[in-house]
């Protein structure tokens, strides 16, 4: 459905359901992907690579390397064909607990 | 034709610097930064353990607004929203980064540290300095920051501590706002090497489909190529205000908008969001621009235009004012509106 801003797609402006139970991090959709070289360079964290994919389309797609993503959510932003979802790391459970919590009624964010 | 600035007794080879971010959290960074020929390089803020929550981001945390990707992914105009708060590791972690970026680094790097009472701030900048940076960079305006610190209670006690205790330069970032100036004279009193003009603004945006906030449900940091507005008033007033340089940021994405900032009196201009959406080969067009401008006017280096605009700046009663459309006879006289819309 059309929103007033939805110029594009892009990350969904809400964080994914399981959000609070596991941290997402990014997957690419090899069937979507259309290998236009545009995410890789926007990760500040090494977590995106072009690998070749004998029988894919275009030969090649994006992998996420899902050890170093962050969640940060900007390759959402470059991708041209909406390739990238979240998928829950469910081999980090829970967030991580946070050693200053009691200071958290502090902080901003 | 040179683009060399000199800048708190650090020879650069660019007036531009990496601002403290996501491009400066990791030693690699440094090479990448060092191809574009970056005059410096302000690593990502650390905070002191009493904030170790601001270590741990939450997910998603960046997100462009009014960012038309459609456009070969390149916007003019955008919002980058954020969350992200301090570095991610710890404080060893971070004595530990600076000292394997200078390791490598040949360019100036600077450390940037958060606390709140002047004794932390003071043992972190200590700990920055031992690590070997070459300046340290207050971040007292994080648009994150708890809203409790307040300036002149937490800060200047703050910036004192860390002048008298420090050889190397000093940087204070201040956040943009009708306190800017009053906080630019007050960095200078304490001794401050020079303030960074501004730092991004706290702001907000709402799903009207889900009808609540976006991502986290809370405020977050915002700035954009819009930015530079606010900023370019505020570098101009400072400029005319204190004699310590100015290291202008905000929304600065092409030369244009670093060549304004210099005319306006910023001595270095420190980007981010460019690089965050257009890569880092968005430096080197920076760079190339600006030396075919400098070429044009016949310009050798930017010292000779620093601050220029400054000098045709008047003030408000002395601009040519003319009158406007006359108020008296019909523009007071009630005419009806007939069905059709017509007086
Ligand atoms: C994602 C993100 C993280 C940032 N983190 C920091 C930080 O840790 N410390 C700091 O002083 N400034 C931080 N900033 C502010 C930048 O250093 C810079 O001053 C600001 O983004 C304005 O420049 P720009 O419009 O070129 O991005 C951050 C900005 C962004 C977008
Ligand atoms: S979400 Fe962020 S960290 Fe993860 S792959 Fe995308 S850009 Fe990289
Ligand atoms: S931006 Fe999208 S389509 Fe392009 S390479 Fe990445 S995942 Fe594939």
């Amino acid at each position: 459905m059309a929103t007033l801003n939805a110029k594009y797609r892009g990350l969904d402006p809400i964080p994914p359901p399981f959000s609070k139970e596991y941290p997402p991090v990014a997957l690419i959709v090899e069937e979507k992907c259309i290998a236009c070289d545009r995410c890789p360079p926007v990760c500040f964290f090494d977590a995106l690579v072009m690998e070749s994919r004998p029988g894919h389309k275009y030969h090649r797609t994006a992998l996420v390397i899902s050890e170093n993503c962050t969640g940060c959510g900007l390759c959402f932003e470059a991708c041209p064909v909406e390739a990238i979802i979240w998928v829950p790391d469910l081999e980090k459970a829970k967030p991580k607990t946070r050693p200053g919590e009691s200071a958290m009624k502090d902080a901003d964010v | 034709m040179t683009l060399a600035t000199s800048f708190l007794g650090l020879q650069l080879q660019s007036p531009l610097l990496i601002a403290s971010g996501p491009a400066s959290h990791d030693v690699n960074q440094v090479a990448l930064a060092e191809e574009q020929h970056i005059g410096a390089i302000v690593l990502k803020t650390v905070c002191s353990d009493k904030y170790d929550h601001m270590r741990y981001w939450p997910r998603p945390r960046y997100k462009l607004l009014d960012w038309d990707k459609q456009i070969s992914g390149r916007s003019k105009y955008f919002t980058l929203y954020s969350y992200e708060q301090g570095y991610s590791g710890t404080l060893l972690d971070y004595w530990d980064f600076i000292r394997a970026c200078k390791d490598h680094a040949t360019v100036p790097i600077v450390g940037s540290i958060f606390a709140d009472i002047a004794d932390d701030w003071k043992e972190l900048a200590l700990k920055v300095q031992e690590s070997g940076a070459d300046a340290v960079e207050l971040d007292i305006s994080s648009p994150h920051r708890p809203g409790s610190l307040d300036f002149e209670t937490t800060f200047v006690a703050a910036i004192d501590a860390v002048v008298k205790a420090l050889r190397i330069p000093v940087l204070v970032k201040l956040g943009a706002g009708p306190d800017v100036i009053h906080q630019c004279k007050a960095a200078e009193r304490c001794g401050a090497s020079a303030v960074t003009l501004c730092n991004r603004i706290r702001g907000f945006d709402v799903d009207i489909e889900t009808q609540q906030p976006i991502l986290h449900g809370y405020y977050a940091g915002v700035g954009g190529p819009w930015a530079k507005y606010y900023t370019f008033r505020h570098v101009a007033e400072a400029a005319q205000s204190i004699k310590i340089p100015i290291s202008a940021t905000g929304g600065a994405t092409s030369a244009e908008d670093i060549i304004k900032y210099v005319l306006l009196g910023a001595s270095t201009v420190q980007i981010l969001s460019v690089i965050m959406v257009n890569g880092w080969e968005s430096i080197a067009q920076i760079h190339a621009d600006l030396a075919a401008y400098m070429q044009r006017k016949g310009i050798h280096s930017l010292e000779e235009i620093r601050g220029k605009a400054l000098k045709t700046m008047i003030l408000p009663e002395d601009i040519v004012r003319w009158s406007g459309e006359p108020k008296t006879g019909a523009r007071n006289v009630w005419k009806p509106v007939d069905d059709h819309g017509h007086s």
